[in-house]
């Protein structure tokens, strides 16, 4: 006690108090208010999420956080529209079991804290019938342990690290569903291609520069291992980071070594338009290149490198707007209609996010209802389900290795983004083998 | 002034009462919630207050300490095959790797002062999450995950609100013994004037270290416990340069510098946030609320609600006497600083310049 | 080996220049009005905008078109330093600043957004892609022009702060605040004009970014304050010349470390900046940096 210290004056101290408490007043108005509509049921929500399938009369509403600001914004506004688009198709077409469908997002500005605290309310306040996955692996991690609390099946597109699959709580619950490609597989095709020349012609070296990032590492380091074994040899292997002021001298040294293959493990658009750009100050045109994300984003891509300098550049991915299934033709039609542009605008992310609902949707009219744990168990039966990508069958851990998994170039000087392989495919083209020079 | 005591005294007691029965009036675990991410912000940002506030540092690197916090509970659960409630009992540990990690990162940062030492944190925090993603051991930028709590959903948040309670209602009596305190003093007396301090005898390096240290290994503990009710944690979000940003701004809403202000800036922060993004899906406007949000409080309540509140107060109970407070008393030494003085009056609210509570009151 | 080397040195130098002109105009700024602007990186991308817009929709070439951006910028900052800053005083400024020009980058990036959404944009001209070679190194004209830019400019802002009246005002405020006004500064005046000059400095650091790094968007400008205010710590606040040459040591530093491993070049650039306070915390070219509190 120093009396003598006039910061310590009671007087001060009751004001603190007092602030306190009428703060906490505030805040327990604002709680109270965000919660209401949902404490009033007194929640018999336990952990199956909800059973009803009866009253046919009740829209059947699915919840999904989505980034619709901050870093995956883009990302996630695409998917809020591929979401949207398959409720309104199944809506015209009479709906699930006769029900509506009705999409509840919340926006999660790529934060995890929020993302948490956005599945909880989706489940234990809307008490949502079925939940859709957020956008990115970051996020589908942590919100996909809050679905298994609650017993949802977590039916996503766009977490395809195998972090995602490997969480403790994935292992104990098996309640994620990636309906697209793991990603570790994306390169596969291209590999195979490789192997496909004869000897002779088989480019014979390569370099690995990496984003750090979950989602452009693995099928990089997936294609390297793989190429190793055909003999290709590898000049350059290294991390970088995931940061645009860091490209360009990973960028210098892959130049410096000149390799014939750039298998490139970018995040977005300018990763890969660095690379490019520094290749052409350095005078030098890999013969292949191939980039994990980037060149699959249409116009932003040929705008941001142009067009001529596109042409040659590869990339993996599950789905193309060209895609020869009726479903994704039927989708991209209808994206169209609804939202305007040309076919090739149609962003993968929308299919992705248009898949989830296909899948969900035959499990729901599988199994009757709406019951998450029968919904869970359905996908993990073995079944082959169909989606705007393709097949998609399910492992234990909710991967979908049945997925297609294609590689698209850039072709007729930067005007066309063609699948060319597997070659077989109906509507693959021809391979441009060797990429042309820089033009600009 | 003895009633006053006991009024304070229930007042406060209504208050922790309040907080503990919560859970059992809000059952909703999306109400615990909130409440686990409030009182996570209230423990972040008076540990902040603690150090920075007391000071006068301003440090933006307590993310160092909250994600080290996180990644040691991870690294720990996952080689020693700790699981279950049972990882509660590493957290003491994350307090001493906050500790620990301050302990160095102090004796470098807290050599330079004002603005250096402010990027000085900044650069240590970026080496941090540099070094989480490139290290395998901190599972690189996958992250780490969290043992699997086999908990129901519907009382899921609950021990996790217990705990962040107690931790807050620790920190708040902690930094209520270090404001009374001889320590406290000498924090206070840096603030003021350091190279004075050090004249009459305070041996600032080792108080601010201890400040500094304290503060890191209660961020670290709160960082623990963040990531096992996140479940996950990468280096973007465990080395977050925005949780930085929000502490400070929690703090400087309430009242740099006070014990209350840090624990009202979170109360108010954290939920309006958590609320707001959700339903607020236009992030252009977000962002531009935000900011607006953050120039109105700095330029209009510039010292925070606790002092400008607590002026007010004074003022509607004075009501044109001369406000006789035993805060008063004293002429103000240092408190006023050289810069403010020759500044020609501005439009800024006078209640902000009015002499009411010099000295003494932040 | 000594190839790599000498090519990381050349790539370190000529992308110090570029930060050169991104961070002179913060340290400038610092010196001057004792704040750290944190809103420095937003307004790089704003530049970048600026430059950007006028190349693609009125075709303006990309260094013709600083005519027109540099003045635009100054204006926005002379409205930002009059809006916001001039009334910040007293103990807490020092932070209190900091929360005012992050404020002011929020909302700034909020406006970018709306106007020109998240994609990516890079700025575009046939000198961006092509290089020229000199003792066989490809030397990028980008850079080159850049650098010839980042060297006039410091001139330039030297001649403004020791060959002009309104420098030697700068200067004595700088040196002395109260004691200027005593002798019949507009100190206010000053501080608004050196916000508006330091602000202008960065249309054309940002017109150099957008077109050396791969690309930008609103959210950009995050990746680069962390890095300029680096930069300026270890030159010396408020010291101009310091600026660059801590721009083209430190990218010189990580460009080496970059040979070995890129993930800890960066971890390299922080940390040299911890090294080199620890021996000299007033940074390479600092004045006294630590004032009384």
């Amino acid at each position: 006690m120093r009396p003598d210290l006039p910061l310590f004056s009671s007087n001060r101290f009751s004001r603190n108090a007092l602030a306190l408490g009428a703060a906490a007043a505030l805040c327990a108005g604002v709680l109270a208010a965000c919660s209401s509509g949902s404490s009033s049921t007194n929640n018999n929500s336990s952990s199956s999420g909800n059973t009803s399938n009866s009253g046919s009369g009740k829209p059947i509403v699915v919840g999904a956080s989505l980034s619709l600001t901050g870093d995956f914004s883009a990302d996630g506004q695409a998917f809020q529209r591929g979401y949207n688009l398959w409720a309104s198709d199944v809506n015209k077409n009479g709906g699930l079991l006769g029900r509506k469908v009705e999409i509840k997002v919340l926006n999660d500005a790529s934060s995890p804290t929020q993302v948490v605290t956005n599945y909880q309310t989706l489940f234990a306040s809307d008490h949502v019938d079925l939940a859709f996955g957020p956008f990115s692996s970051l996020l589908t991690g942590p919100s996909s342990a809050v679905a298994a609390r609650y017993g949802y099946a977590f039916v996503e597109g766009a977490g395809g690290a195998p972090a995602v699959f490997n969480t403790p709580s994935n292992q104990a619950d098996h309640n994620v569903f990636d309906v697209s490609l793991p990603i570790k597989d994306e390169m596969v095709p291209f590999v195979n291609w490789i192997q496909s020349l004869p000897a002779g012609q088989r480019p014979k070296t390569a370099a690995y520069p990496m984003a750090n990032d979950p989602f452009a590492d693995p099928p990089v380091q997936e294609a390297q291992s793989m190429l190793q074994a055909l003999g290709v040899k590898t000049v350059y292997s290294n991390i970088f980071p995931a940061e645009v002021t860091a490209y360009k001298a990973p960028a210098d040294q892959v130049a410096a070594k000149a390799p014939q293959i750039v298998v490139l493990g970018s995040t977005d658009v300018p990763t890969v338009a660095a690379f490019m750009q520094a290749f052409e100050q350095q005078h030098y045109t890999p013969k292949l290149f191939i980039a994990a994300a980037g060149p699959d984003q249409g116009a932003a891509f040929t705008s941001a490198v142009g067009k001529g300098n596109a042409a040659g550049m590869m990339v993996p991915n599950g789905w193309y707007p060209g895609f020869a299934n009726a479903q994704s033709q039927a989708m991209v039609n209808e994206y169209v209609a609804k939202y305007g542009g040309s076919p090739s605008d149609v962003n993968a992310d929308v299919a992705e996010a248009y898949a989830v609902g296909q899948v969900m949707a035959q499990a729901v009219t599988a199994t009757k209802g709406t019951d998450n744990s029968k919904i869970i168990s359905y996908l993990h039966s073995g079944v082959t389900l169909s989606s705007v990508q393709g097949p998609v069958k399910f492992d234990s851990l909710g991967e979908n290795h049945a997925a297609a998994a294609f590689t698209f170039q850039w072709q007729d000087g930067g005007k066309a983004f063609n699948q060319v392989l597997p070659t077989g495919d109906t509507g693959s083209k021809t391979i441009i083998a060797t990429k042309p020079a820089w033009t600009s | 002034m003895s009633t006053q005591r006991t009024a304070q005294a229930a007042g406060l007691a209504a208050l922790a009462a309040a907080a503990i029965v919560f859970p059992l009036v809000f059952t909703n675990p999306v109400v615990t919630n909130y409440g686990v991410f409030t009182l996570i912000f209230v423990v972040a940002a008076s540990a902040w207050n603690v150090f920075s506030g007391f000071s006068g540092y301003i440090s933006l690197g307590q993310a160092v300490f909250f994600g080290s916090g996180a990644y040691a509970l991870g690294i720990a659960a996952r080689d020693w095959h700790v699981s279950g409630d049972a990882v509660f009992a590493l957290l003491p540990a994350c307090a001493a790797v906050g500790a620990l990690i301050a302990v160095p990162f102090g004796l470098v940062a807290l050599r330079v002062r004002r603005h250096t030492f402010i990027v000085i944190t900044i650069a240590v925090f970026f080496i941090f999450q540099l070094m989480a993603y490139n290290f395998s051991f901190t599972g690189g930028s996958t992250g780490l995950s969290s043992p699997f709590l086999n908990w129901h959903a519907d009382t899921y948040n609950n021990p996790f609100y217990y705990i962040t309670l107690a931790c807050a209602v620790g920190m708040i009596g902690l930094a209520w013994l270090i404001r009374r305190s001889r320590f406290g003093l000498q924090l206070r007396a840096i603030r003021d004037d350091e190279d004075r301090a050090r004249g009459l005898g305070v041996r600032a390096m080792r108080v601010k270290l201890a400040a500094f240290a304290l503060s890191g290994a209660v961020t670290a503990l709160i960082g623990g416990v963040w990531f096992y009710y996140l479940t996950q944690v990468q280096p973007s979000t465990g080395f977050d340069p925005l949780f930085d940003l929000s502490i400070v701004l929690m703090a400087f809403l309430g009242g740099f510098g006070t014990i209350a202000g840090p624990v009202v800036g979170a109360l108010i922060i954290e939920p309006g946030q958590l609320y707001l993004t959700a339903h607020f899906t236009n992030g252009y406007y977000s962002e531009i609320l935000l900011g607006a949000l953050f120039l109105l409080v700095v330029l209009f309540v510039p010292r925070g609600i606790i002092p400008t509140g607590g002026e007010w107060i004074t003022a509607l109970r004075t009501r044109g006497r001369p406000a006789v407070t035993p805060a008063t008393a004293p002429p103000p030494p240092a408190a006023a600083p050289p810069q403010a003085a020759p500044s020609p009056p501005t439009t800024a609210p006078p209640a902000s310049r009015s002499p009411s509570t010099p000295g003494g009151s932040r | 080996m000594a190839r790599q080397i000498y090519e990381a040195i050349v790539d370190g130098i000529l992308t110090g220049g570029v930060y050169a002109l991104m961070a002179v105009g913060l340290t400038l700024i610092f010196g001057v009005l004792d704040i750290i602007n944190i809103a420095q990186g937003v307004l790089v991308i704003l530049g970048a905008y600026l430059s950007y817009e006028l190349s693609v929709r009125a075709g303006i070439d990309l260094f013709v078109g600083l005519l027109i951006t540099v003045p635009a910028m100054f204006i926005i900052g002379v409205v930002i330093h009059w809006a916001f800053l001039r009334r910040l005083r007293g103990r807490e400024r020092t932070s209190m600043t900091l929360l005012v020009t992050y404020a002011v980058a929020l909302i700034v990036e909020g406006i970018l957004y709306k106007v020109w959404g998240p994609n990516y944009v890079q700025l575009k001209a046939s000198y961006v892609n092509s290089s020229v070679h000199v003792f066989g190194f490809y030397l990028p004209y980008i850079y080159i022009y850049g650098f010839i830019l980042a060297v006039a400019l410091i001139v330039a802002l030297y001649t403004l702060l020791y060959r002009t009246r309104f420098g030697r005002s700068v200067r004595a405020t700088m040196q002395d605040e109260t004691a200027a006004r005593l002798v019949g500064i507009d100190v206010n005046r000053v501080a608004a004009l050196t916000f508006g000059v330091g602000v202008a400095v960065t249309a054309v650091g940002g017109m150099v970014y957008g077109a050396t790094s791969g690309g930008f968007n609103p959210n950009s400008g995050y990746d680069l304050i962390s890095r300029l205010l680096a930069i300026i710590i270890l030159g010396g606040l408020g010291s101009i010349g310091g600026a660059l040459a801590a721009s083209i040591f430190m990218l010189t530093l990580e460009s080496l470390v970059d040979i070995w491993s890129p993930n800890w070049a960066i971890v390299v650039f922080y940390g040299a900046l911890v090294v080199v306070l620890v021996i000299r915390p007033t940074g390479f070219f600092g004045r006294q940096a630590v004032r009384a509190q």
